[in-house]
This record gives C-alpha cells, sequence and structure tokens, in this order.
C-alpha cells in the first residue's frame, strides 16, 4: 500500500514536471512595421504593408516561385491556354479549406472574379474600389479583358478573355487577386477585411486580431492543405513608426525582424552577433523624367547631353546599400523577361557639353523656355515664361531613392561639370508631389521610380509608354508612337520569347531617344536577429512567413 | 444664511457656465468651417496619395468622385456637419474603418499618457518653483531652473531616443514599444490601461502597463514640468513682494501658513492656467513622443493622416481637439471662481 502510494505520489510530481514542457510557447515571429495595414480584404487594398499581412493568409491561383518573378503553382495546380490564347482551364487544388471551414472550390473562385469584375454584384461594393482588378485587367464589366470566369467542374475553373493577355499568369499571381471565402464575404459585407473581421483564406496563417496602430496577430492554421517548411506558430506584425526605435526593438529582442533600416545603421547591424542583413533582390527603377513643356528638353541632343552629365555608379556608391546597380533601361535586371543588357549608358561630361553646344548652348545651359499648354490640355509652341532648370527631387524615401534631395544635390553637382546648371526644387509633401506630377507641373527633370507589381514587363515599362492617345501629362507629355505600338503588340503576345524580343526592342527604342535618364535598381536590406533564419526574400517584396525557421 | 449664499453661489456658478458654453458654440462652428476649409487647401488630395505613384488625372478624377469630393464645398460641408450632428464622424477614406470607433480607442491612450505626464509635472514642478523661490539665487534655485530651462530646450526625440537607448536597449529596464507587451491583453473599460487592469485585478496587466509608461511619461513631462516650475517661481516671487505677506509675517503668523495660505494660493492663478494649457495641447496628441514610442494616441494619428490627407480623419480629430481646448479653458475658469471669487461676479 505505501508502496502503491509512493508510486502515486511520484507520478503526480513527474506530472507536474512534465506537464509544462508541453504547454510550450507558441514559437512567435515578430515583424516590425512602420504604419498600419489599410485594409486586409486583399482585393481592395494597395499598399505594400496590407500586402506583407495578407499574404501569410490568402493564397492566388498562382504564386511567384519562391524568391522570383516567375509565376508557379498556388491554388491552381495545372493550366492550359486554347490555341488562339483566350481561353484559359485551370485545375485547382482539392482538399483546400477556407480558415471558416468552408471548403474551397471552382465555385469560390468565380465568386470572386465576378465579385471583382461585375459593378452589378451584389458583393461589389460601393465602398470598395477593386483598382488592381481595374489596372489589371483593363477596368470591369464590359471594359474587362476577362469577359468570363466559369466553374467547368468542381475543381476545374475556364476563364474567357476578350483579347489574349501576354500578363495573365503573372497578374493571377499577384496577391490582390487571392482567393477570399465567399462565406465571409456574405457574411461581413463591405466589412470583409477591416479589423474587426480581418481575412478568412486558404494560407498557412489565419487572422486572429488587428489593433491599428499596435499589431496584427495571425496563427498557424492547422488545417492548411499545403507544405509548410518553417516552424512559425504565430505571426506578430507589430507597429513601430520611428526608424531607431524599430531598429531599438530589434536590439533588445522586441521584434525579430524589419524592412529597410537606416543605411547608418547597417554597419552596426553586420557588426553584431545577434543579427544580421538580408538584401531583397532590388525590383525596381529610379529615373529622372523630363517635362516635355520644356522646350529645350524636345531636342534629343539636350537630352542626351543631361544623359550623359550622370555619374551612376558614384550615385550609386554614396547613397545605396550594397547590391543596388545603375540603371540603363526601365526594366530591371531581375525582370522575367525584357530585360536588356546591352543598353548602357555611360557618364561623359565633355561629351556631354559638345552635345550642348551642337544643340545652340555653347555657354551651357542655365535658363528654360516653358511652352503654353491649350485648353485641352495640349503643349503648344508657345513661349508662356522663362525658368532657371529645375531638379525637382522627392520627399519622401523608397527602396529605389533612398535620398531624393542628397542624389539631387549630386546630381546637380555633377551636371555643373557638364555645364548644366540646375536649381533644386520641392514641390512640398508627397501627396502635392505626386498631384503635381500627374497633372505635368513639375517643370523641369524630375524624380520618380517604380516598383513592379507582378514580374511582367507589361507592368514596368509597358505602364509608363502605352499611351497612344494625347501626351499624358503624368509622363511629363512625353509620346513615342512606335514605341507606344510594340508595346501594345507585346501585351497582346503569348509568347515568352517573342515577347521577350519585343520588349528589348522598346527598351532599345527609349535609350535612342532619350526619353528618360534611369539613375538606378536599389535592393530592399532587411535587417534580421539571428534567430530567424529560411528567410526566403522575393524581388516582389511578398515574403512568406511560413519558411522560417526560429532557432533558438 | 451660509446655505442661501452657497444656493445664490452654485446658481451664479451655474449661469455662469451656461454662458460659457453658449460662447464656446461659435468657436467650435468656426473651426469647424476653419479646418474643413484649410485641409482641402493643401494641394494635393486623398486620391492622388491613395494611387500613389500610379496616380494619373483620370484615375485620381475616378476616385475623386467615389470619395465625393467633386463636389462644392458648401455640399460637403453641410452634408459632413449634418452627419456629425446625427452622431456619425463618417469613416476613414483609406481602409474604410469608422472614425468614432478609432478615437474611441486612440483617445484613451492619449489620455493616459497625458495625464500621467501632467501629474508628474505637476507634482514635481509646483514644489520646484516654491522651493526656488523661497530660496532665491541659492544654488538650488539655480539647479533647478538650469534643469528647467535643459527640460524646455532638449528636442523630444533626442531625449526620447536617448532614454531608450539607456533604459531599454543597454539596461533593459524599461519596455518602449506600445501600451503592452504583445501578448499581454487588458480589458478595456475607461480605456486607461492602468486604471481598467485594477478594476479587473489583471496584475500582470497593471504592470506592464505601469512599464510601458514610463519613458514616454518621462519624455513628455519635461516640458511641462519646466514650464510649471519657472511660472510657479516668477508668480511665488511676484506674491512674495507683496504688502499683505509682509503684514501677515508681521503678524506673526508661522512661515508654513503664509506661504500655504497667502502666497501659494495666490500665486496659484497663472499656474492653473498654464497647467491647463498644458493640458490642452498635451490631449491634443504628442506626435513625436507617440511616434518615438508606438504610442497608439490620437496626435500620431492625425498627423498620418495629414500627410495621406484622409480628409474625415483630420476634420473629426481637429473638431475634437477644439472641444478639448473649450472644456479646458472652461474647466481652467471655473476653478479660477474657486480659488479667487472675484472672477465669478466679473
Amino acid at each position: 500500500m505505501k508502496l502503491l502510494q509512493k508510486f502515486s505520489l511520484m507520478a503526480v510530481l513527474m506530472a507536474l514536471l512534465v506537464v509544462p514542457a508541453f504547454a510550450q510557447d507558441p514559437i512567435t515571429f515578430t515583424f516590425g512595421e512602420f504604419g498600419n495595414p489599410v485594409q486586409l480584404d486583399p482585393a481592395v487594398v494597395t499598399d505594400g504593408i496590407s500586402f506583407r499581412v495578407t499574404r501569410q493568409g490568402c493564397e492566388s491561383l498562382l504564386e511567384f516561385e519562391g524568391g522570383t518573378t516567375v509565376p508557379g503553382p498556388g491554388l491552381a495546380t495545372s493550366w492550359e491556354q486554347s490555341e488562339d490564347g483566350l481561353t484559359w482551364t485551370f485545375q485547382l487544388v482539392e482538399g483546400a479549406t477556407f480558415h471558416d471551414g468552408t471548403p474551397f472550390n471552382a465555385e469560390a473562385v468565380v465568386f470572386n472574379f465576378n465579385r471583382w469584375r461585375d459593378t452589378s454584384n451584389p458583393y461589389h461594393f460601393a465602398e470598395q474600389t477593386f483598382e488592381y482588378y481595374e489596372a489589371q485587367f483593363n477596368g470591369y464589366d464590359d471594359d474587362s479583358i476577362i469577359t468570363n470566369v466559369e466553374a467547368t467542374g468542381d475543381f476545374e475553373v475556364t476563364f474567357t478573355l476578350a483579347q489574349p493577355m501576354g500578363a495573365f499568369l503573372n497578374n493571377l499571381a499577384m496577391p490582390m487577386f487571392a482567393i477570399s471565402s465567399p462565406a465571409a464575404i456574405e457574411a461581413n459585407g463591405a466589412n470583409y477585411g477591416t479589423p474587426e473581421v480581418g481575412y478568412v483564406c486558404t494560407g498557412p496563417f489565419r487572422f486572429v486580431s488587428w489593433e491599428s496602430d499596435v499589431q496584427v496577430v495571425l496563427e498557424r492554421f492547422a488545417e492548411y492543405w499545403g507544405e509548410f517548411s518553417g516552424n512559425v506558430d504565430r505571426v506578430v506584425l507589430r507597429v513601430i513608426p520611428d526608424n531607431a526605435a524599430r531598429f531599438a526593438a530589434l536590439q533588445n529582442g522586441e521584434i525579430d525582424g524589419f524592412e529597410q533600416p537606416n543605411v547608418e545603421d547597417i554597419a552596426t547591424i553586420e557588426a553584431s552577433e545577434d543579427l544580421y542583413i538580408q538584401l531583397r533582390p532590388s525590383f525596381n527603377t529610379f529615373y529622372l523624367a523630363f517635362n516635355y513643356r520644356i522646350r529645350e528638353f524636345r531636342d534629343p541632343l539636350v537630352r542626351e547631353a543631361f544623359t550623359l552629365s550622370i555619374d551612376r555608379q558614384a550615385i550609386v556608391d554614396a547613397f545605396y546599400v550594397e547590391g543596388a546597380v545603375p540603371a540603363s533601361t526601365m526594366n530591371p535586371p531581375t525582370i522575367g523577361i525584357g530585360f536588356n543588357p546591352d543598353i548602357q549608358q555611360t557618364f561623359d561630361p565633355v561629351r556631354a557639353r559638345e552635345l550642348l553646344a551642337q544643340a545652340g548652348f555653347p555657354d551651357g545651359l542655365s535658363e528654360v523656355n516653358v511652352l503654353a499648354v491649350d485648353e485641352n490640355g495640349m503643349v503648344t509652341d508657345e513661349v508662356a515664361e522663362t525658368i532657371p532648370v529645375r531638379l525637382y527631387y522627392m520627399p519622401v524615401v523608397r527602396p529605389y531613392n533612398p535620398d531624393g534631395e542628397g542624389i539631387a544635390e549630386a546630381m546637380a553637382s555633377m551636371m555643373a561639370e557638364a555645364g548644366i546648371n540646375v536649381e533644386l526644387a520641392s514641390a512640398g509633401d508627397w501627396a502635392t508631389y505626386l498631384g503635381e506630377r500627374a497633372n505635368g507641373n513639375l517643370l523641369g527633370l524630375y524624380q520618380l521610380g517604380w516598383t513592379g507589381d507582378n514580374g511582367d514587363p507589361d507592368n514596368f515599362i509597358g505602364y509608363f509608354f502605352s499611351g497612344v492617345g494625347n501626351p499624358l501629362p503624368r509622363e511629363g507629355f512625353y509620346q513615342n508612337t512606335a514605341l507606344a505600338d510594340l508595346l501594345l503588340t507585346a501585351r497582346t503576345g503569348t509568347d515568352r520569347d517573342t515577347r521577350n524580343t519585343q520588349y528589348q526592342e522598346a527598351e532599345g527604342l527609349l535609350a535612342a531617344d532619350f526619353a528618360r535618364i534611369f539613375v538606378a535598381h536599389g535592393p530592399v536590406p532587411l535587417a534580421f536577429r539571428s534567430r530567424v533564419t529560411n528567410y526566403i526574400t522575393s524581388p516582389l517584396g511578398t515574403e512568406l512567413f511560413k519558411n522560417i525557421t526560429i532557432t533558438e | 444664511m451660509a446655505r442661501l449664499s452657497f444656493f445664490k453661489g452654485g446658481i451664479a456658478l451655474g449661469k455662469y457656465i451656461f454662458r460659457r458654453i453658449l460662447e464656446a458654440l461659435p468657436v467650435v462652428i468656426g473651426v469647424s468651417i476653419l479646418v474643413f476649409t484649410l485641409v482641402r487647401l493643401i494641394p494635393g488630395d486623398p486620391a492622388t496619395v491613395l494611387l500613389g505613384e500610379r496616380a494619373s488625372p483620370e484615375n485620381v478624377a475616378a476616385l475623386r468622385e467615389r470619395l465625393g469630393l467633386n463636389r462644392s464645398l458648401p455640399e460637403q460641408y453641410f452634408i459632413w456637419i449634418g452627419n456629425i450632428l446625427q452622431g456619425d464622424l463618417g469613416t476613414t477614406i483609406r481602409g474604410n474603418v469608422p472614425i468614432a470607433a478609432e478615437i474611441q480607442r486612440r483617445f484613451p491612450a492619449t489620455i493616459e499618457l497625458s495625464l500621467s505626464a501632467l501629474f508628474l509635472a505637476t507634482v514635481l514642478g509646483v514644489p520646484i518653483g516654491v522651493i526656488s523661490a523661497l530660496r532665491r539665487n541659492s544654488w538650488i534655485d539655480t539647479l533647478s531652473m538650469f534643469f528647467a530651462l535643459f527640460g524646455v530646450s532638449i528636442p523630444v526625440f533626442v531625449l526620447g531616443l536617448l532614454l531608450i537607448f539607456l533604459f531599454g536597449v543597454q539596461l533593459s529596464l524599461f519596455p518602449f514599444v506600445s501600451r503592452l507587451d504583445s501578448g499581454v491583453e487588458v480589458q478595456a473599460i475607461t480605456g486607461l490601461y492602468v486604471i481598467d487592469s485594477v478594476l479587473t485585478g489583471n496584475w500582470v496587466g497593471f504592470w506592464d502597463a505601469l512599464e510601458h509608461l514610463v519613458l514616454p511619461t518621462l519624455t513628455l513631462m519635461t516640458i511641462p514640468l519646466a514650464i510649471i516650475a519657472r511660472i510657479t517661481r516668477s508668480a511665488m516671487l511676484e506674491v512674495l513682494n507683496q504688502d499683505y505677506i509682509r503684514t501677515a509675517y508681521a503678524k506673526g503668523l508661522p512661515g508654513s501658513m503664509v506661504i500655504r495660505r497667502h502666497a501659494l494660493r495666490n500665486a496659484l492663478l497663472p499656474v492653473v492656467t498654464i497647467i491647463g494649457l498644458q493640458l490642452g495641447a498635451l490631449l491634443s496628441g504628442a506626435v513625436l513622443t507617440e511616434t518615438i514610442f508606438s504610442w497608439p494616441g490620437i496626435g500620431k494619428w492625425l498627423f498620418d493622416n495629414i500627410i495621406a490627407r484622409d480628409y474625415p480623419i483630420i476634420q473629426a480629430v481637429t473638431l475634437l481637439i477644439a472641444m478639448i481646448y473649450v472644456v479646458v479653458n472652461l474647466a481652467v475658469d471655473i476653478l479660477y471662481t474657486f480659488i479667487d471669487p472675484r472672477v465669478r461676479n466679473a
């Protein structure tokens, strides 16, 4: 009896010791964000912070393959295209469920696409704009390139297009075309995606909570259908607006990682045993645009002179993190197709001076003439005013432009070497800058850039130069009909190699025209604590936390 | 007799408050019109910001129409004010989230931080000011006024980051991100976590909330502390030179009683005013402190949304701030009537 009691006591004690070992804390990955998500319905958002959250839980029919801009299988396992390029049939994964327990199937795909495409659909809410659908598929209703989406089987869905679309698969892989639970949208209406509801999709992490300006919490979805190679149970996206405070939070372990530390902190991070830097390959282009309302900028010799006056390598070395490269083209080297390695812009201030002299400015250029705009918004031949040569700099930091004013100062001194005296100009805050740019009111050279959304050149060079109507104010009234025609042909092409050649040719036309001064492609540094391993970066900036392994 | 005069005094005070509220109405309406017009005068609009690098005149125009920004200004104003009178502050442009709920969540964070900073600033600032005045030109006076000058001079972000580096990173003594640790929760009743955690008996939450308050409070209190100490000192100095103080001493009253009853009470008038003004300023949000310490308050939110041109948020929050100032000013004036009854009848 005594022996039995003894054993019982030991058993109880052992149980007490063992229980805590089972009830381990979930493995948490905490990422520091500089701001809030805007919304968590992937179909209505456009900003990187929102997508970083939705990407962890919401999946598209196709997914960009790890670390590339090439679309591969996602919720669709395979696909076929008809001969004429107008019909696409997708086989869907079987056995996937949404976070609310409802099954994923062809009907759910049809529900989502109809909601985005059809403005009379009861779930196409007036309060929401499916901005990316509109942009990527040419608009809603009759304008939409997707004309029909049909469930041709329980797990087979067929898309009909109005015209062939070269970027179709890349578009489908974009995070905004992730498939949400129809039941959740029906139940929550326009509140789907707000802090109260979050997202309800099929991905590896389900939504738990979102307290604005504090944090978003996600947890591992036990019934996830796909491969989950990491060990993270819980994801916290913590809002820490100040860059220095975010770095301090990384140092003391409050967060495990964050995007874009200050350039001056990178050396400290690299020197620390507990921290490291990982570079996201650049998928962006920083450029200077000419506003063609400036009469002098209409002369290709002048544009070439400006282009030759910039020492890109010096700018990259002085302002960018390691891994940045000088740019000579609109499409960056990391793009799947359409990069033209043969185009190399050079730095030659002596030649720049000669060209200016040829163009009729032997004493260099300090003042320029602004052409008037008529009531239809067309630039006329009449000179409205004479102003100094202005270089507008961006008031915000972007991966493609880490220091707008600093770079502008450097460029101004380089241009001075070539006999061009530019005056630095600020157009106010970011909203003002963008507004003035959209209306063609930045009268001079101006900085801007682009980060690709879907890995296709139609979303890079094609976005800027395929206008065939009136010259676009947003592009500084630049127009090149031959270039636009070529880009429009490439847009509807379906053969990858042909499109590759077409986009390379398009870059050639752009370069021959010296239409823009391309400056740099900048990578994005990410800082982590060393316990974070296997963070796979993506040029598109939409990394998956399901791959991360936390080591203690 | 005493009761009757108290009653009469009550009526007078009630009338006074009523009159002041009536006077405040045009102020609030004026502010609403001013803010409404001013935010629309800043170049760039929410549509442009939302569209970012993708903004073109066509899609900006389409978005403006959807947001109702293409209507005439008076029309937009009356729609907005009409909704406010019905208790509807509207929804945010970015994200379509109800603004009232957001204010309800963020404002307590600002209140908690402001009160804690102002409380410390007052309980430290007033005695420091009094002592400095009494020991005028002594080393205590010089030292405290040096620190007061230092307090108003040091930029908030420098002090905040210094505290974070020292107490947050090097010594790991206090947290510096947000109001609570990531896993800790406090059930919101008043929204002031220190109070709510006590009310719900959540001691983990209490200590966590208190720890999170330390560094932002120290940062935020420096300026009010310095101002309160300096104003108290100069007000005390002025009062101490008055004839009635000399008379009080001459009557043989103990020094402590002269200071408490005669000097301090009279010196308090400007001090109360300044505390009230500081409270108004603090409650309107401390953008820098909130940013550095990731404090989810109203100031940082307002700032972000001025940048984003989220008109409904800017309008709602500014109106709230205007009302805070009106209420705080009113409270200060009522306090006056207790400190100095002559004000009531003036």
